[in-house]
């Protein structure tokens, strides 16, 4: 079993790798010829299943398994990956590994740097005592241009057999109701975290609540260009409503059956509801999730991706991010997140 | 009574604050030691929990201080010292807001003046601390002290031949890598390159091996250290806390840390200076890898060729001294390394007749056939031999008071406990006589 490749875009890889860390502590990666799949499934909350091309952050990738398919199954802790890449943010490459140390299965990140070649002007905020070193770290640093520092960071992983992993599937959900693009996900995670902040603050001042997980917030969108996002608890009911959004055409190539799929497509009745201004109450597709988990998977932001939302009425939101620079085809970049939806 | 008063300029305030919060990384307390002394008449010290790390800063009298006054009394048990013990906490708090202020604006500290009070009819010891601000405003704090002996921990500089000297900087960029969770860092040189290894011993089965932290290896030309010169394929483990305390303080300092070290399971001191405060840390060594190689050592070095030589002899003294255990040593530093040397040189020679044959009879070496407790793991908080006690040779009047020490001194295999109680070499000093762990009861 062997698998290595350099790393071109570590900017990328180390804003994924921090997107899913949010969620889990462990990752599924598959690992084979095409792509990189980075999987996370906690035990409560959103589910994310993730296909990284491998051209969008690796390079010369070279992968062999015994295994069925040429694949490599692994279990990735995310925090010590995401610590390695951190390292490797201002190196001059990175390469990464599946490698074995002391009977440990690692990856091994080799990261090399040459950091030191610019030092910033060092002691501006204090004057004393400090004359003499400026001098001697110009002349030290001077001195250490052509040289390179190696870094190593073995992050231990767990190889999984093919049948081990055979009984994991990509959750199946129904036709959307409503597909819409998300406004910035800057904006909507903070006004997102300031509802679920609000809703926990006043539900301790009231002493009650409803159960153990956290405050709900209720996300809905229609066919016309409108996401709203809601939160109503005993003291108060707030709404945020965006408008003009886009909903993107579905390809009739992608939908069952093709035009007739897509005439009778939950999306085409919806389209006939509601309005563009998003004030009736008509024609809007709603979900409830946890706050904090939400504001967990906005997290994706980072990635500066475009994200299309899926509603399927009272039953589930699924996320699909696109990353940057990625047209639709064979090699795409996406991360599809599973958001169940909690019952009123 | 004792009477010891000093004051600070606004800098060395922020300065002892960076020091303090560098000693919290060691211990709970700080122990201070006063003398009248005129180089660097104050040292602050704090030694850690298991006695495997100390750390020191003694203060120049010159640069630090804008003036310093101590006497001291005859009834000192401790002859012209004074010593005593304080919480970092609580020194930390008096002088926390003063660094910060002294980084972000003008510092509204003008002069610190520190004095105890330790006057007989008062009932209790008090440290007080004066911060005189601007505008005319004076800021008192009286903090209980402890009065106890202060420990410090001897190292041998003679011994320790091998070394660096790095940037401290550099060196900061590099410590962040390490991870959190690692606990121990490997000091390795190979083909012309150092290489600091961060790592956990803890081997974890099944799932938890994904707990496992991050094992993180940074490789550096020799030619980036200032000066670097290593035995190849030696490990030299330290704790990795320690050494990123050290190095983030370091960094505050501004200007280059030095290592000096002989070998594994022996000593090893990181050492640097500037505005008037010299740092010196004595860490415990490890050596837990285990392929530290002795046949026919290689150096790594940026020494010139030339000192090679004089170097080597020095080394193998070294190998033959880990293999067996050491004879009694004169606890006297001055006479210590010529000594050493000699004794050195001498068992070169030797050391290939004498492999299982008789020793020779001038020899302080005792032939102890296989020493098994080389193969024991390697046990850091043993209390056994390495806290043994020694008489501070530093001090001008040994016999006038009692300071207890760390010493870098070979754990003396208890197979050979004559060796331990060998007469006391009058000319030289006197032989350490109890163990520190007997000492309970005295001071603490």
């Amino acid at each position: 079993m062997r698998f290595r490749a350099s790393i071109t875009n570590i900017h990328t890889f180390t804003k994924f790798t921090a997107s899913l860390a949010t969620l889990g502590h462990i990752a599924w990666v598959r690992l084979d010829e095409k792509d990189v799949r980075f999987t996370v499934i906690p035990e409560n909350g959103s589910q994310v299943w993730s296909v990284l091309a491998k051209d969008a952050v690796f390079d010369t990738y070279t992968i062999q398994s015994a295994a069925p398919g040429n694949t490599i199954n692994l279990e990735v802790p995310l925090a010590p990956l995401q610590r390695a890449l951190k390292s490797a943010q201002n190196g001059t490459a990175a390469n990464i590994r599946l490698t074995k140390k002391d009977n440990i299965p690692l990856l091994s990140l080799t990261i090399t740097t040459s950091t030191m070649n610019n030092p910033v002007p060092h002691g501006t905020q204090n004057d004393t005592g400090v004359e003499e070193f400026r001098e001697e770290s110009v002349d030290f640093f001077g001195s250490r241009q052509d040289r390179e520092t190696v870094v190593t960071q073995d992050v231990p992983i767990r190889v999984l057999a093919p049948a081990s992993v055979q009984g994991i599937h990509e959750p199946v959900c129904r036709e959307p109701d409503v597909h819409i693009v998300l406004p910035n996900l800057m904006q909507l995670k903070s006004i997102s975290d300031r509802f679920t902040r609000l809703a926990s603050s006043s539900k301790s001042k009231s002493g009650f609540g409803a159960g153990s997980s956290g405050p709900k917030l209720e996300l809905s969108g229609n066919m016309h260009g409108c996401l709203r996002l809601s939160l109503s608890t005993d003291a108060m009911r707030i709404k945020s409503l965006w408008t003009g959004l886009e909903n993107p055409e579905l390809d009739p190539d992608h939908v069952s059956q093709g035009e007739d799929g897509l005439a009778n497509h939950p999306s085409t009745r919806m389209k006939a509801m509601g309005d563009e201004t998003g004030e009736t109450d008509e024609g809007w597709a709603t979900v409830r999730v946890e706050g904090k988990d939400w504001g967990r998977v906005l997290s994706v932001g980072r990635l500066g991706g475009r994200v299309i939302a899926c509603f399927c009425h009272d039953h589930a939101l699924i996320l699909y991010v696109f990353l940057n620079g990625e047209g639709p085809g064979e090699g795409e970049s996406v991360l599809t997140y599973y958001i169940s939806s909690y019952s009123a | 009574m004792t009477v010891l008063s000093f004051s600070l300029t606004p800098d060395a305030t922020g300065r002892m604050y960076e020091l303090l919060v560098c000693l919290a990384k060691f211990g709970d307390s700080v122990s201070l030691e006063a003398r009248s002394e005129k180089a660097s008449p104050l040292t602050i010290t704090a030694l850690n929990l298991s006695r495997t790390a100390y750390a020191s800063f003694a203060l120049d009298a010159k640069t630090f201080f804008i003036s310093y006054d101590f006497q001291a009394t005859s009834s000192l048990k401790n002859g012209d010292r004074f010593t005593c013990q304080l919480l970092n906490k609580a020194l930390q708090s008096v002088f926390k807001s003063r660094a910060n202020e002294g980084r972000s604006r003008e510092s509204t500290v003008e002069r610190c003046d520190v004095s105890i009070q330790d006057q007989p009819d008062k009932t209790e010891c008090r440290l007080i601390v004066k911060m005189l601000c601007k505008h005319g405003l004076t800021k008192t704090y009286r903090l209980t002290y402890e009065s106890v002996e202060v420990m410090h921990a001897l190292f041998d500089k003679s011994a320790a031949t091998q070394g660096w000297r790095i940037s401290a900087r550099v060196l900061r960029e590099y410590v962040e890598f390490f991870g959190p969770k690692t606990e121990q860092l490997d000091l390795l040189a190979q083909d012309g390159k150092a290489i600091f290894t961060s790592f956990t011993e803890k081997i974890q089965d099944g799932k938890e091996v994904l707990k496992h932290p991050l094992e993180t290896a940074i490789t550096i030309h020799v030619e980036d250290f200032e000066e670097f010169h290593m035995q190849e394929n030696m490990h030299i483990v330290v704790s990795v806390k320690d050494f990123k305390a050290i190095v983030a303080h370091a960094e505050t300092m501004r200007g280059s840390i030095s290592a000096q070290f002989s070998f594994p399971n022996r000593p090893l001191q990181f050492s640097y200076q500037n505005s008037g405060i010299y740092c010196e840390f004595t860490l415990m060594t490890d050596d837990v890898r285990g392929a530290t190689s002795t046949a026919n050592a290689k150096f790594v070095s940026t020494r010139s060729s030339s000192r090679q030589p004089s170097v080597v002899p020095v080394h193998s003294f070294n190998r033959t001294y880990s293999e067996m255990p050491p004879p009694a040593r004169p606890p006297m530093n001055q006479s210590f390394g010529s000594q050493r040397q000699s004794h050195s040189l001498g068992s070169q020679n030797r050391q290939n007749s004498m492999a299982e044959s008789d020793p020779d009879p001038e020899s302080l070496f005792v032939s102890g056939g296989e020493d098994d407790s080389r193969w024991d793991p390697p046990a850091l908080d043993n209390d056994d031999g390495e806290d043994m006690l020694g008489w501070d040779s530093n001090y001008e009047n040994p016999g006038a008071s009692f300071h207890p020490q760390l010493e870098d001194r070979e754990p003396v295999a208890p197979a050979e406990p004559s060796l331990q109680q060998t007469g006391t070499q009058a000319t030289e000093g006197l032989e350490p006589t109890q163990r520190l762990s007997q000492l309970h009861g005295m001071f603490d």
